[in-house]
């Protein structure tokens, strides 16, 4: 905006600069000639005019003071200049100027292309502007969700509104004009949907959505220090400011927008998902949204209620929480986990036991409550509800249908349940993967369905909750189902399976989670390149989880994927080896047995090998793998523990058994690199450190396939 | 890595003037930035670390934190020593990260000024002088002045990320 520019050169004037301060009157005279003005803006702009010319005599305090003068009418000026323009917006028919309208000032300056400039920007209040807004713009887009099924609810439009309007507030006090003007449109939509002049359904929601996303992306790139101080803009921007413009009143269908938008480029699955949306054809309004009658009712009065509620809830959980850094919260809990071992050395000690000191007895007994509790509600503070991820997944679920032509309605469930923070983002991925399978693969075309005598639209639910220390999520569709002879017939052709084995459905099931997996005929835009299933599984078992899967055709499918409740403790066998300990997973240890001498076999000599119950198992010794001295090099005396990882089984040499605890889990330091063998460390109750066994890498090294794998790479 | 080294010549030296924290290794002397030198703590439990260089020594519990220790004997390739009581360990700040070294001995802080530090010396192949910063030369002595964060990444962490 010319005004914008004005306001900098007026700010940065000097006393005796006659050349920059003519140079601020003539654009100040030359202002009215774009825009027409209100009588008072007219007024405002003759005093501005006068402020100007005073400025060549003065100098000094006088210079400062009139300066600084200027710059408040000039920002009263761009107030009463702004109402203007939405006028005109609001009427696009009236105005024959109309189609230059969204940019005719921006047009002049010379930052035409760019995004904005981030180089004045305080970082500390920009980080926080960014953190603010895109909570809000989260939060929104959850709203206009809800709004697309149920239009009449108030509450959920203004929330959007707010959002905008606040993000458009602050973005224009930090000097972030594009997103400003972003927001303003965007705005500018929105209040014409709480005028009633709209519904923002079909297209106005796609476009409500696209403005959220783009904005979000935009405020994303001011985090970016790869891209500069000047950032890029959206490729969608000028589009979409004209498409907000555009659209007339009262909602009829648009499509003149749909041959200038450029179509939508293959793109593969992962690498769409990080790219700043692009602009969607606008499709006229789809048939998806209409349900019928009753139906419709029932669930929008459902919505509204759950949203008045939710809405009513969050004011109040705003007003009393408080923002902490993530190293400050793990620094807290690192240091409770000191205290309690330092609680537990005291307690040890001999004059603190029962019949020494007993009011430092009964003390210590009260400290012990109290770690405890503070051990507790510390780790409390790292949970975080699903709700956040699994309205992501809402979205996801409605783009993907409107891709494929779908018709979906998605449900969740124990959106409440709380999950380790530090695992919202693994389980992210794996539920992308998981729902684009479901709506792209799972859930059949309408028509498809009703030949198959089931209802247009398809279901999908997405339910999480708690059970014996874990958490799982369900993910239950009632599409086509997996199809068991194909994926059979598939895996024999890829060579994963032999053809004279017989295997049962849960076998069946698990082959698409194997590398390189894919039944999908073709390859469409959302999913089905066969990447995808398998790195759902690695991710879930990088966290101790597990997945499984149950079908019946032309019923559905549901996915349970299970995952730990935290990722900060694991329950470990402590196992001696020579003079070092290590903590084996509980999870991995199938039994533990000291061997009879008639059990131990030898293959050429060297292969060791144990009979157990009829199955003979590899036996690999700890203190080789890890070259250790001093421990028993007989199995006779020492301890087996059988051990499974991704159905394979072997036996891994211990000296003994220490003990069997629950430990907070520290990750190795960076710097060591890959560890091979291990995956963490524990702190044990003495304060020394154990390392984690990692019986995946182990079974590796030891079958000497590590090599193998490492000379291939 | 925050290595806050100047572009030009002049301004590396004059950069590189300030306080250093020495300690001796097989009898020489090297120094380290003191602002990158966290804590000096005694000789404590070390608990190795399976399938790593052997430079590096283990992990230690650092009041909760599991941070590395490296040997810098082993590292530059010096005959090991015993540990003795003078033994300790330097809690060094490497960028983001915590790192211990194991050095023979923590003798004082020294200020040294730019012009008393040279270049590190060329030995052409034979002798890496990557991680000098420069040496520093007080009345008798010549200190080795140590870039921390150039001992053990770059290289290092990839070689390990190779053998895993």
């Amino acid at each position: 905006m010319v005004l914008d520019e004005l306001a900098m050169l007026v700010m940065s004037l000097e006393p005796g600069h006659a050349e920059e301060i003519s140079r601020a009157e003539n654009l100040l005279s030359a202002l009215p000639a774009g825009v027409p003005l209100s009588e008072r803006a007219l007024e405002k702009h003759a005093q501005t005019l006068a402020l100007a010319a005073l400025l060549k005599t003065q100098a000094g305090d006088d210079f400062t003071a009139t300066t600084r003068k200027l710059g408040r009418q000039l920002a009263a000026l761009q107030e009463m200049m702004e109402p203007a323009e939405e006028a005109r917006v609001l009427v696009p028919t009236v105005a024959p100027a109309a189609p230059v309208l969204p940019e005719p000032v921006a047009a002049t300056v010379e930052t035409e292309m760019t995004g904005d400039n981030v180089a004045d920007a305080d970082p500390e209040i920009l980080s926080e502007f960014i953190n603010e807004t895109l909570e809000h713009l989260e939060n929104s887009e959850a709203c206009l969700l809800k709004l697309e099924s149920a239009p009449g609810d108030q509450e959920s439009l203004n929330s959007v509104f707010r959002a905008f309007h606040s993000t458009k507030g602050t973005s224009s006090f930090l000097g972030l004009g594009r997103i400003k003007d972003l927001a303003h449109h965007g705005e500018m939509l929105l209040d014409r949907a709480r005028k009633g002049e709209l519904q923002l359904t079909g297209v106005y929601a796609d476009l409500a959505l696209e403005s959220a996303d783009t904005l979000k992306w935009m405020i994303q790139q001011l985090q970016d220090p790869a891209t500069g101080s000047v950032k890029p803009l959206p490729p969608n921007y000028r589009d979409l400011m004209e498409r907000l413009d555009l659209p007339a009143p009262g909602g009829a269908p648009i499509t003149a927008p749909e041959a200038s938008t450029p179509a939508v480029p293959a793109v593969s699955a992962p690498a769409r998902a990080a790219e700043p949306k692009k602009p969607e054809p606008i499709i006229p309004v789809i048939p998806e949204i209409k349900v019928s009658g009753a139906a419709s009712e029932m669930t929008e009065r459902a919505t509204a209620e759950t949203g008045s509620g939710s809405a009513s809830a969050l004011p109040g959980a705003s007003s009393t929480t408080v923002r902490v850094s993530t190293d400050k919260l793990d620094g807290l809990i690192n240091m409770v986990g000191e205290l309690v071992i330092t609680h537990a050395m005291i307690a040890a000690q001999e004059g603190a036991r029962a019949g020494g000191n007993r009011v430092l007895g009964r003390n210590i007994v009260q400290l012990e409550k109290i770690t405890r509790e503070l051990q507790d509600l510390s780790m409390s503070l790292r949970m975080v509800p699903l709700k956040a991820t699994f309205q992501k997944m809402e979205r996801l679920v409605r783009d993907v249908a409107k891709k494929s032509r779908k018709q979906v309605t998605f449900k969740m469930e124990g959106e409440d349940t709380e999950i380790d923070r530090n695992m919202v983002e693994t389980i992210n991925d794996p539920l992308v993967h998981m729902l684009r399978n479901a709506v792209d693969h799972g859930i059949e075309k309408p028509e498809i369905r009703l030949a198959a005598g089931k209802p247009e639209t398809g279901n999908i639910l997405l339910r999480a909750y708690h059970t014996a220390g874990n958490i799982i999520i369900e993910l239950h569709d009632d599409g086509k189902g997996l199809d068991r002879e194909r994926i059979f017939k598939k895996a024999l052709e890829k060579g994963l399976v032999e053809s004279d084995r017989t295997l049962s459905d849960a076998e069946i099931f698990k082959l698409i989670f194997l590398p390189g997996f894919s039944t999908a005929e073709k390859v469409t835009e959302v999913s089905g390149r066969g990447v995808g299933l398998d790195v759902v599984k690695k991710n879930v078992e990088s966290i101790r989880g597990g997945i499984d899967i149950q079908s019946a055709a032309g019923q559905g499918t549901v996915f349970s994927m299970r995952i730990p409740l935290t990722l900060a403790i694991i329950d470990g066998m402590l196992l001696q080896v020579g003079s070092q300990h290590y903590l084996l997973p509980t999870l991995n240890v199938r039994q533990a047995f000291r061997p009879a001498p008639a059990a131990l076999f030898t293959v050429t000599g060297q292969g060791e090998m144990v009979k157990l119950r009829e199955r003979l198992i590899p036996i690999f010794r700890l203190h080789k793998l890890f070259n250790v001295q001093g421990a028993v090099e007989n199995p006779t005396q020492g301890l087996l523990l059988v051990v499974e990882h991704e159905g394979e089984t072997c036996a891994l040499l211990a000296d003994s058994l220490l003990g069997q605890q629950q430990l907070v889990i520290k990750s190795l330091p960076a710097t060591l690199g890959k560890t091979s063998g291990t995956s963490g460390a524990a702190i044990l109750g003495d304060g020394r450190i154990s390392l984690i066994l990692d019986v995946g890498s182990i079974m590796r090294i030891a079958q000497g396939r590590e090599l193998a794998e490492a000379a291939q790479a | 890595m925050s290595n806050a080294v100047g572009t030009t010549l002049e301004g590396k030296k004059k950069q590189l003037g300030g306080k250093y924290l020495t300690f001796r290794l097989a009898g020489e002397e090297y120094g380290l930035e003191i602002l990158r030198v966290r804590e000096i703590i005694g000789m404590m439990d070390i608990t190795p670390v399976p399938r790593t260089p052997t430079f590096v020594l283990g992990v230690i519990n650092l009041r909760g934190k599991v941070i590395p220790v490296t040997d810098l004997r082993q590292k530059f390739s010096m005959p090991a020593a015993e540990r003795t009581p003078l033994s300790c360990i330097i809690v060094a700040d490497v960028g983001k990260i915590e790192m211990g070294i194991l050095v023979d001995s923590v003798s004082e802080v020294l200020n040294i000024d730019a012009e008393r530090i040279d270049e590190p010396p060329a030995f052409g192949l034979e002798v890496n002088t990557d991680f000098i910063l420069g040496m520093g030369k007080t009345s008798e002595r010549v200190t080795i002045l140590l870039d921390i964060s150039k001992v053990i990444t770059g290289d290092e962490v990839a070689a390990l990320g190779n053998m895993a």
